[in-house]
């Protein structure tokens, strides 16, 4: 099962991908990004398990709600992705 | 107390509101701040707060910022549109939230529309102000002193017609009149959260179609590195800690207003005014009362209207009276040196309400 954290500008930002994610079946983790993944300082991030990207990524673009990074995590690292 | 002054804020505030503002200090720490437990429970109840307002006025959550009142909000849509010489079109019934922002960043005011409850008359010199030319417009849906409620979807659509940007003091009409953010079209929408929406004092919001200049400079809890505000919303206008208990209540008044619907509640704070309005007429007080009322109305007796107000507040019937901080309201209807005594009802508007206003008006006429 793929794990992949989507990373916001900020809070608000992460709390409507969640609300958009949720509302078509996707359920997304919120939590604090690592500190490694956002130079300009403190981010949040949507965890998702096991769910499809693509489809989620999708359903951020037709609800406006816009994201910075995608990443993927590998051998226990997170490996950013282009989608 | 027989509680007539809801336009200065709704008094009590329902029990679902002090039981969310109440939970929210004890399990709610500071949103956006930190990843634990707490420190998400207080994002979620900011969020909340953020989906009901977009919920009720037709916007997305992130155009909906956590002010401190309306007044705070009006400062931030006049400060992010206008500067020195601007010239700013604005109703003759405008409140000093909206004209002192203005005189303080040197813009030079216009003035549309003396007439008390004359649409015709407001519309025929918004028209002809807006063609000689402005830079914006400011302008209330409703007066705070005499309720009347200004034709802003008109106003509105004029603005948009000559590429006007505009403002929208919705501070005696949220919650009980539409407000569709949307459909106006408005830069900035400004509104208390503690009157007809009925959530505590100290809040309020800002709708935004722009994406503003801050009024406050700080920590967001994001993007921490750079050395300017972040460009997007509500971040950008919110530098500081939110009331989040504030948020917690506010969210919670909102809910009520949608399941009561602001229609029902209109309906009702308008029948209670206009009966109160017929039965002091009747009592030979002077009465400003018109065909575009909300939820307000003023009048004024032969003794001073403080004293009227004071003789009603010793009875237990809580109204305001003076000038209401709206010198120009008062100006436009000739009322300035004299003042009014202002009642407005609230959610709860009942006859037993206006029964015992009349009742002690009766009683003791003039204090």
């Amino acid at each position: 099962m793929k794990q992949y954290l989507i990373t916001f500008r900020s809070v608000t930002y992460a709390q409507r991908g969640e609300r958009s994610l949720g509302g078509r079946g996707i359920s997304g983790s919120l939590s604090r990004t690592p500190k490694w993944m956002e130079q300009q300082g403190c981010g949040y991030g949507l965890t998702l398990r096991g769910a499809n990207i693509y489809r989620a990524v999708d359903a951020l673009r037709q609800d406006g709600v816009s994201w910075r990074r995608v990443y993927v995590l590998e051998n226990g690292k997170y490996q950013e992705i282009a989608l | 107390m027989i509680y007539l002054d809801n336009g200065a804020t709704s008094f009590p505030k329902p029990p679902q509101v002090v039981r969310a503002a109440e939970e929210a200090m004890v399990r709610a720490a500071n949103p956006g701040r930190g990843g634990y437990k707490a420190a998400m429970a207080a994002a979620e109840i900011v969020f909340d707060c953020r989906e009901q307002a977009a919920a009720l006025f037709s916007c997305k959550p992130e155009q909906v910022v956590l002010t401190a009142n309306c007044t705070h909000g009006l400062n931030i849509a006049i400060g992010s549109l206008f500067g020195d010489g601007s010239r700013v079109l604005i109703s003759g019934f405008e409140h000093n939230a909206v004209t002192r922002p203005l005189y303080a960043r040197g813009c030079k005011v216009k003035i549309a529309g003396r007439r008390l409850f004359c649409w015709e008359e407001l519309l025929d010199s918004f028209r002809r102000e807006l063609r000689q030319g402005v830079d914006g417009a400011v302008f209330t849906h409703v007066s705070n002193v005499f309720g009347y409620i200004l034709p802003v979807k008109e106003m509105a659509a004029e603005c948009r017609a000559a590429g006007v940007p505009f403002v929208l003091d919705a501070a005696q009409s949220a919650g009980s009149l539409p407000v569709d953010f949307g459909a106006l079209g408005a830069e900035f929408i400004a509104m208390p959260g503690h009157k007809g929406l009925l959530g505590p004092q100290g809040t309020g919001l800002l709708l935004c179609g722009d994406p503003g200049k801050p009024l406050l400079f700080g920590g967001t809890g994001t993007l921490s590195r750079e050395k300017t505000m972040p460009e997007d919303l509500p971040e950008r206008l919110e530098a500081g800690t939110v009331n989040v208990p504030g948020a917690a209540g506010l969210a919670a008044g909102i809910r009520l207003v949608r399941s009561l619907t602001p229609e029902k509640i209109f309906a009702r704070g308008h029948g209670q005014t206009m009966a109160c309005g017929r039965a002091l007429e009747e009592m030979g007080y002077r009465v400003f009362t018109g065909p575009h009322q909300a939820m307000t109305l003023s009048f004024q007796g032969k003794a001073d209207c403080e004293e009227i107000a004071e003789a009603l507040g010793s009875r237990g019937i809580a109204v305001r009276a003076g000038l209401h901080c709206a010198p120009l309201a008062h100006e436009s209807a000739g009322t300035l040196e004299k003042g009014t005594v202002r009642i407005s009802f609230g959610h709860d508007a009942s006859p037993a309400q206006t029964n015992a206003l009349l009742r002690v008006l009766r009683e003791k006429p003039e204090g």
